[in-house]
C-alpha cells in the first residue's frame, strides 16, 4: 500500500535481461578474476547505486554488470573449463564458507590458465577490501539544498573588539573576572 | 559377700599415642623456582602460538571478504532488478483486488497518502512487510529463516 499510481516503475521488458545463472560455489570460485575482469562497470555500478541511492536510476549500469559477468564465465567455460571445475570441487570439499586457503594449488593451475587464455592477472588477496577511486563520466549529483530562515540568530559584527569575547577558559561563574 | 579384684580404668600398654597438633604439610612436588618457570615457558608458547596463527585467521578472512566484495555489484544488480519487478506485480495485484472497493485509489488508504512530506516518485525503500504483500506468508518465514526444514 506504498506504491502509488505516480510512481515511475520500469516495465517487464526494461528488467528482462539473461541473469548471471551460476552456483554461489562458481561465483566464489571465479570471484578475483570476475571482480578484475568487470572492475570498471562495478565501480561504475556501485558509485551510481551509492551516490544516487535508487535503483531505477541505475539499471543501466546493472545490466552491464551483469553483462560483462556472462561474458567472463563463457570465456572461462570455454578455455579454462577443467580447471575451474577442479579448483571449485576443492573450495566446495574444503571448507563450509569457500575458504581459499585450503586450495593454492588447484588455485594456481587456474590463476596460469586464465592468464594464458583470458589474460588477466589475480589480483592481491586484500584488493577488493581496498578503497577506490573512480573518475566517472556521470554528473555528481546535485548537493541537498537546506531552506534559509530569515529569523537565525545573528552572528556578531565584524569589528567587534576581541577582549569583550569570551574565551572558552574564562566561561561559567567567573564570567571573564578572573 | 566375696571380695572381687577391682580394676581401674588405665591407659593401654605402653601408654596412648602422641597428640597431632602440628600442621601436616603435603607432599610437594616443585618449588616455587620451577612454578615461575613453568608459568613463563606456558604462557611464551601460549603468545607464539597466538601471534603465529592471528594473523593467518586475519589474512583468510580478508581475502574471503574481498572475494565477497568482488561479486557484490552481481548479486545487487541482480537483486534490484527482481525488486523493481516484484514492485510492479504488487501494485498491480493490489488494483486488480480492490477494484470493486468504491473510493479506493492504489497506494494510498481512500486517498489520504502514507508519507505526506515525501514526494511521489522518490525513492523511499520497500520494506518486506510490502514485498511478502500478496504472497503466501509461509515464504515470508522463508526469508526472515523462521521457517521449518521439511
Amino acid at each position: 500500500m506504498v506504491l502509488t499510481n505516480q510512481f515511475k516503475l520500469p516495465t517487464e521488458e526494461e528488467l528482462t535481461v539473461p541473469e548471471l545463472n551460476v552456483t554461489a560455489a562458481a561465483l566464489a570460485t571465479g570471484a578475483f578474476h570476475l571482480g578484475k575482469y568487470c572492475e570498471e562497470p562495478c565501480k561504475e555500478f556501485i558509485l551510481c547505486r551509492d551516490e544516487l541511492g535508487d535503483p531505477r536510476k541505475c539499471l543501466d549500469e546493472g545490466k552491464k554488470v551483469t553483462s560483462c559477468g556472462i561474458e567472463f564465465f563463457k570465456k572461462v567455460k570455454k578455455s579454462c573449463l577443467a580447471e575451474f571445475t577442479q579448483y571449485q570441487k576443492c573450495l566446495i570439499s574444503s571448507s563450509s564458507n569457500f575458504e581459499y586457503g585450503p586450495c593454492r594449488k588447484t588455485q594456481e593451475v587456474f590463476n596460469e590458465c586464465v592468464k594464458a587464455h583470458i589474460g588477466i592477472d589475480r589480483p592481491r588477496p586484500t584488493y577488493f577490501c581496498e578503497p577506490k577511486i573512480h573518475d566517472s563520466k556521470r554528473p555528481a549529483p546535485a548537493l541537498p539544498q537546506y531552506p534559509k530562515y530569515d529569523d537565525a540568530t545573528p552572528g556578531l559584527p565584524q569589528n567587534y573588539p576581541k577582549d569583550k569575547i569570551s574565551t572558552e577558559s574564562t566561561q561559567g561563574v567567573f564570567d571573564g573576572n578572573i | 559377700m566375696s571380695s572381687v579384684a577391682r580394676l581401674q580404668d588405665l591407659p593401654p600398654p605402653g601408654g596412648f599415642g602422641k597428640i597431632h597438633y602440628e600442621k601436616v604439610p603435603h607432599k610437594s612436588f616443585f618449588n616455587g623456582k620451577w612454578i615461575a618457570i613453568t608459568f613463563g615457558i606456558s604462557y611464551a608458547l601460549g603468545i607464539a602460538g597466538y601471534l603465529a596463527s592471528v594473523n593467518i585467521i586475519k589474512r583468510q578472512r580478508i581475502e574471503t571478504q574481498s572475494a565477497r566484495n568482488a561479486i557484490q555489484p552481481f548479486l545487487l544488480a541482480e537483486r534490484d532488478r527482481q525488486l523493481l519487478l516484484q514492485m510492479r506485480k504488487n501494485r498491480d495485484a493490489e488494483a486488480e483486488l480492490m477494484k470493486d472497493v468504491e473510493g479506493w485509489e492504489v497506494g494510498t488508504l481512500f486517498g489520504t497518502p502514507v508519507y505526506n512530506t515525501v514526494g511521489e516518485n522518490e525513492w523511499i525503500g520497500y520494506r518486506p512487510n510490502s514485498y511478502y504483500a500478496h504472497a503466501d506468508p509461509d515464504r515470508r518465514l522463508d526469508y526472515e529463516g523462521f521457517s521449518l526444514y521439511v
